[in-house]
């Protein structure tokens, strides 16, 4: 029996019971949606997601934060560098200390986790964890706000903007340079000049 | 060596503010350090020599010398290290425009970027009607003009068309007795006021001051996007009744949209689960309006509302033209109120329009002329929304002028249906599937 098969009989053996695909077109098309395929990847976690592409982010003290790519490109400043080609190694942020950085790629991290809102439950969630997420001390919010610029992360810098905006709101001049340590440097007659210029806001 | 050199920085900037003749206490100090120089070096006799010459010169000099504190973290100005463009970006998302007013004398930076400001929100504060004269010569007048406003709101649905009048009718002048304040817009232009509403304050400044959204916005030079709030809607109605109006305005009326219920049930949270979709179709045939909307006076009702909020709208829209002329960067323009009643809107093209071709004036009345209109009416006796809300008679009334080509009525299905906040979207998308009632009316 093994002697009489060759080459030529398996061979057609094995077309034979190969699943034809029609290629007309007017067969079946055989596709997936871009939900069907997320899905499908979410079943292997380890496995699919090893070989998602990941980006090494470098503080300005030296200190290397790897995250993935889909993380990474919330900021446009880092997608522009990756698509011109400049992401080999790693990508040095010589504006943004160790500290901020890392709670930049939390905020990143939360936001892309989180699929785009449509649930009710899964909106409220995200707003108090951006509620929580600017519960830091001044010089903090100041430094997210100047690496949000920087990292360009539409986002967060409306976020952390609006959170010194309210901290602003209601206060008094004076309130607000105490706040801030804003230095007063109006002469006494400009400042009376301004004050009277602007009475209406302070009734 | 080491020592040395710290020391010798602090004596000698402490040197300036010393007064009497210190050239002694030098030499001996200098020979104090030398004396420390060649002796090993021991803290014990640092801290001596040092503590031996602190109380004299605290003595002498401010006991803060500035120079020598570098500013600890906590006292550092946080604004110094961002740069214009933020601090604009900060100030577009505080857009209050009393909140801008006081962040414009904090400091000369400030102040100088607070004009840049491309997003301002006013809060009008009141509508000042015009009564009569003897009442407002009256330094108290403010307490008599806000209970006649009350009186005015509270009634039924013909007096409101009066009170309008009344309400948006030529600013008073303050009395005399403030011309210490800020002055005021001219009469002829708007009467609503920023600036809180004192009516306790009976000094001798006389009640209140007014400043006029124009005088208020003469600060801002680079406004873009513009919203102005009312405290409360024009329009006086019962508890039950709902009306909403979105206008669009040009340099003439180019469409408004009213939609009205005799009565209006929310849900409560245990009914919403019952919801159905097939109660919508349900008990109403092919949509036509029943005999009996004409005599009881359903119709009539509707014409009334929506006479009502066109008045409104034009009121509005007159008020605004001289902020209009002088805001010659603005992009969007709402003017809205704090109940939500009505929502007028102008876009740049017709903001363009109205400074080009500006508005005819409605005689008698602080109003723009309303021109010939065609309208068309829905109607639904009950209609029941997918989220529980019940609106008994309700009404969508869509206006336009007569005299605009009749194609751009087709895309009106989705402009009409889109005009409105949720619920009352899902309610005006229901209404206008229904069968449509065209009428006319003339200018006004």
């Amino acid at each position: 029996m093994l002697k009489n098969l060759n080459s030529k009989h398996i061979q057609r053996f094995s077309y034979k019971y190969l699943p034809q695909f029609p290629i007309s077109p007017n067969s079946p098309k055989l596709g997936f949606s871009r939900s069907q395929i997320a899905n499908y990847r979410s079943n292997f976690p380890t496995t699919i997601m090893s070989s998602s592409k990941t980006i090494v982010l470098r503080s300005s003290d030296g200190e290397t934060f790897e995250v993935d790519e889909a993380v990474a490109v919330e900021s446009q400043t880092i997608k522009h560098m990756i698509e011109d080609g400049c992401a080999d190694t790693s990508i040095p942020l010589p504006n943004v200390t160790s500290k901020i950085l890392s709670k930049v790629i939390e905020y990143c991290k939360k936001h892309v986790e989180t699929p785009n809102a449509d649930e009710k439950v899964a909106e409220e969630d995200l707003k108090s964890f951006d509620a929580d997420f600017v519960k830091v001390d001044q010089s903090t919010l100041f430094d997210l706000i100047l690496a949000a610029n920087y990292l360009n992360i539409k986002s967060l810098l409306d976020l952390t903007c609006q959170t010194v905006a309210d901290m602003i709101k209601g206060k008094t001049p004076e309130e607000i340079r105490k706040t801030f340590n804003i230095k007063n440097d109006f002469t006494p007659e400009e400042e009376e000049e301004v004050r009277r210029e602007n009475a209406w806001a302070f009734e | 060596m080491h020592i040395k050199l710290v020391i010798v920085p602090f004596w000698v900037e402490c040197k300036d503010n010393i007064q009497h003749n210190t050239t002694q206490r030098n030499t001996t100090l200098s020979y104090q350090i030398h004396t420390i120089n060649q002796i090993p070096p021991s803290s014990h006799l640092f801290t001596t020599t040092m503590s031996s010459l602190l109380p004299d010169l605290t003595t002498r000099i401010h006991p803060e010398p500035p120079c020598i504190l570098s500013p600890e973290p906590q006292q550092l100005d946080r604004f110094d290290s961002l740069p214009d463009s933020l601090l604009l970006l900060i100030f577009n998302n505080l857009a209050d425009v009393k909140a801008l007013g006081r962040c414009s004398s904090v400091s000369r930076r400030f102040h100088s970027l607070v004009p840049q400001v491309q997003n301002v929100v006013v809060r009008v504060d009141c509508v000042i009607s015009d009564d009569d004269p003897s009442s407002s010569s009256n330094s108290s007048d403010k307490s008599r003009s806000i209970s006649t406003l009350f009186r005015n709101l509270i009634g039924g649905i013909f007096k409101p068309i009066q009170a309008l009048g009344q309400f948006l009718g030529p600013k008073r002048s303050s009395p005399p007795s403030t011309a210490a304040t800020s002055p005021l817009s001219s009469p002829s232009t708007s009467s609503l006021s920023v600036g809180s509403v004192d009516g306790d304050d009976l000094e001798q400044g006389g009640g209140v001051t007014h400043h006029s959204p124009t005088q208020v916005l003469k600060n801002f030079n680079e406004i873009r996007f513009l919203k102005i709030e009312l405290p409360s809607g024009e329009l006086g109605l019962e508890d039950d009744v709902l009306l909403r109006w979105r206008a669009d305005f040009g340099s003439t009326l180019d469409n408004c949209v009213m939609l009205g219920a005799s009565s209006v049930v929310y849900p409560d949270k245990a009914a919403s689960n019952l919801s159905n979709c097939d109660v919508i179709g349900g008990n109403d045939d092919n949509g036509s309006i029943p005999e009996s909307f004409y005599t009881n006076g359903g119709l009539k009702l509707r014409v009334v509302w929506t006479i009502s909020s066109l008045i409104a709208a034009s009121a509005r829209h007159y008020l605004l033209q001289p902020i209009i002329a002088e805001h010659k960067t603005l992009d969007s323009l709402v003017l809205t109120d704090a109940d939500g009643q009505g929502v007028l809107c102008m876009n740049r093209e017709q903001l363009e329009e109205l400074r080009v071709k500006p508005l005819s004036a409605s005689s008698a009345s602080k109003r723009t002329l309303v021109p010939a209109l065609n309208m068309r009416l829905w109607y639904a006796p009950h209609l029941e929304l997918p989220d529980g809300t019940v609106l008994k008679g309700a009404t969508l009334v869509a206006t336009r002028p007569s005299d605009q080509s009749v194609q751009r009525e087709v895309s009106d299905g989705l402009w009409v249906s889109s005009a409105f906040e949720e619920p009352f979207g899902t309610a005006a998308k229901m209404l206008v599937k229904r069968r449509t009632y065209c009428l006319e009316m003339n200018s006004f």
